[in-house]
């Protein structure tokens, strides 16, 4: 096992994730809290924060149970249970987790933890996982890169839409019309980024 | 819910599914998983399908469930039976389609976070009778799927000149192809139009339920 | 009895239990004809390459491919074999794409310069754009073409830029999943071409 080989790919993964393959506005994953929490930076980077730790976090737990318990099994389809299980099971221990030892920090971030737990994006990093077969350092820094994506992909719409709420915008695309059409935009923006690190 | 408290008619259910309910432009719900194969209309017909399957076996099973399922574990059990059924479809196409299966990649298995099949569980599935339930099912899914079919037909006419790989009169020959609608930004763009329009013919009323 | 607490437990267990039936069954029955067609596709795959897959059913893939097909230097590389005789290669590549590993096979004259084909048999590319791969017009670039010596052999260029002989065009919108594709052919390439010049000097 090439350890330095390894992290220098983890580290291109992980820039590819947050610019090139942007989970979000490459890969539509993780859009229901977009449209719907996404106008106050405040807000979206608390929620980015929470998204960065669990997609982290579970991208690995779900790394172990997939290649030590689901492929000895030859129960690789199970993949979709076992995932969504560990997801659920960890947003469940962090918030208790968080509640127990700071309830400043539940009020500020633990409100969040529940929408996580459904939100395509955590499942989506670890399936992608799967798929791309990437090993444990590189999941590391695949799930990190995912989560840093999501977070700067939704703190650029806050901050937009933050500018945008006093523009007169046409009475069918406001709401998530108006988002949708930001979220081409940076969309469009970010393939800009290809070709950035050869 | 209808104002007698019990299932609501068939007729009632049908149009809620399709138009006034619509779970994509008046709920804008669960877009995340089909948007990104909505770049061909035969996979969006495929995905929609699937979705569509999964809604209304899903809503069926947990109405037929209801009586029996303690209510502090009922959102597992929804999502245990969501998920399996995503498994039986995802293990079907591997099978039986497997270049369609490629071609979907992950989000077949995404269709399990879905917030519109949850939704509708929830919402609907729990607390009615199961014809009632597997119609709403089927017919939220084919509201989404006509709403997702109107974004994939002009992306793949704009951009590639074709619909369902078969190529068009003007499109595949003088027009210049929009590769920009076969792109992510294409999706989002496309999207939003559809949104506008149906938002513009059917603004949101404050229903008094 | 709903109220219990080990009734939730016990009914969990029991819907798990119930379901997780039905999908081992169904992943059962499907598990031979996933196999079969992987092997299909790869079989397919190498013919392709070596412009030998017209108009064969399932059954003539497979048959063509025992027959004339053997294993040769190095890791899944190939070769048609004909009378006997080596008459040509087929070089398998893999490598990282742009959503997941792209397999493919590139079918090689005897002089080791001249490009017969190529064929991909596993890719999960975007379709429409990655996925275009597959499709005739980019892979028809590659027949004729002559290899490069050196660290890259194949060279994709921009669409419409003018091509040397070792070049083919890139598909727009597909920037990373070209990019990745000639990164890994011209690695699996440089490997083959390596061994295949250990050998002649055995």
């Amino acid at each position: 096992m090439n350890i330095g080989g390894e992290l220098w790919t983890a580290a291109v993964v992980a820039f590819a994730a947050i610019f090139t393959n942007n989970i979000l506005l490459m890969f539509f994953l993780g859009m229901c809290p977009f449209t719907s929490v996404s106008r106050e930076v405040k807000t979206a980077f608390g929620l980015g924060l929470a998204v960065v730790f669990v997609m982290t976090s579970t991208s690995l737990l779900n790394w172990l149970a997939y290649h030590h318990i689901l492929v000895p099994l030859k129960l690789e389809f199970f993949r979709f249970i076992m995932f969504i299980i560990i997801i659920a099971a960890f947003v469940q221990f962090v918030e208790m987790v968080i509640d127990r030892y700071s309830p400043k920090l539940y009020y500020g971030l633990g409100i969040f933890l529940p929408l996580i737990t459904v939100n395509c994006a955590i499942l989506g990093a670890s399936l992608f996982m799967v798929i791309r077969d990437y090993t444990f350092i590189v999941t590391i820094g695949f799930g990190f890169g995912s989560g840093l994506g999501w977070l700067l992909a939704i703190m650029a719409m806050a901050g937009i839409r933050q500018r945008l709420a006093h523009a007169r915008i046409p009475r069918g695309l406001d709401g998530p019309g108006i988002t949708l059409i930001i979220a081409g935009l940076m969309a469009l923006a970010f393939i800009g980024f290809t070709g950035v690190l050869s | 819910m209808s104002p007698n408290g019990g299932t609501p008619g068939t007729r009632a259910i049908i149009f809620d599914g399709l138009w006034h309910n619509n779970p994509v432009f008046r709920q804008i719900l669960g877009i995340c998983s089909t948007l990104a194969v909505t770049n061909l209309v035969l996979n969006t017909l495929v995905m929609c399908a699937a979705l569509t399957m999964v809604l209304a076996a899903s809503s069926l099973t947990v109405s037929l469930l209801r009586k029996f399922t303690p209510r502090n574990i009922r959102m597992m059990v929804q999502t245990l039976v969501i998920a399996f059924y995503v498994i039986i479809v995802d293990t079907s196409l591997r099978g039986y389609w497997p270049d369609m299966s490629a071609a979907l990649g992950p989000y077949v298995g995404l269709i399990i976070t879905n917030c519109i099949i949850m939704g509708r569980c929830e919402a609907f599935a729990g607390t009615n009778k199961p014809f009632g339930a597997l119609t709403d099912g089927f017919f939220n899914g084919l509201g989404y799927s006509l709403l997702l079919l109107a974004i994939a037909i002009p992306r793949e006419l704009l951009g590639m000149g074709s619909i369902l790989g078969f190529p068009m009169p003007y499109f595949s020959g003088a027009w210049d192809r929009w590769i920009i609608m076969v792109m992510p930004p294409g999706a989002f763009f496309t999207l939003a139009v559809i949104v506008w329009i149906c938002r513009a013919i059917k603004p949101r009323e404050e229903k008094i339920a | 009895m709903r109220e219990k607490p080990w009734f939730a437990v016990a009914y969990m267990f029991a819907v798990t239990a119930f379901f997780s039936f039905i999908v081992i069954g169904l992943a059962r029955v499907t598990a031979e004809r996933v196999r079969r067609n992987e092997q299909l596709a790869f079989e397919r795959a190498v013919l392709m390459a070596l412009q030998m897959a017209q108009g064969k059913t399932a059954e003539q893939i497979h048959q063509t491919f025992v027959e004339m097909i053997e294993p040769v230097q190095g890791e899944n590389n190939y070769g048609l074999i004909r009378d006997g005789e080596l008459a040509a290669y087929a070089v398998g590549f893999s490598g990282r794409g742009f959503w997941a590993p792209i397999r493919g096979v590139i079918g090689i004259e005897p002089d080791r310069q001249t490009v017969i084909g190529i064929a991909f048999y596993d890719q999960k590319e975007t379709p429409g754009l990655g996925g275009e791969i597959v499709g005739q017009t980019f892979r028809r670039q590659f027949e004729n073409l002559k290899l490069n010596p050196g660290p890259r052999p194949i060279e994709f260029r921009p669409f419409g830029a003018t091509l040397d002989s070792h070049q083919v065009h890139a598909i727009t919108g597909a920037t990373q999943t070209c990019t990745r594709l000639e990164h890994l052919m011209n690695e699996d390439i440089n490997e083959w071409l390596r061994i295949v010049a250990q050998e002649d000097t055995k």
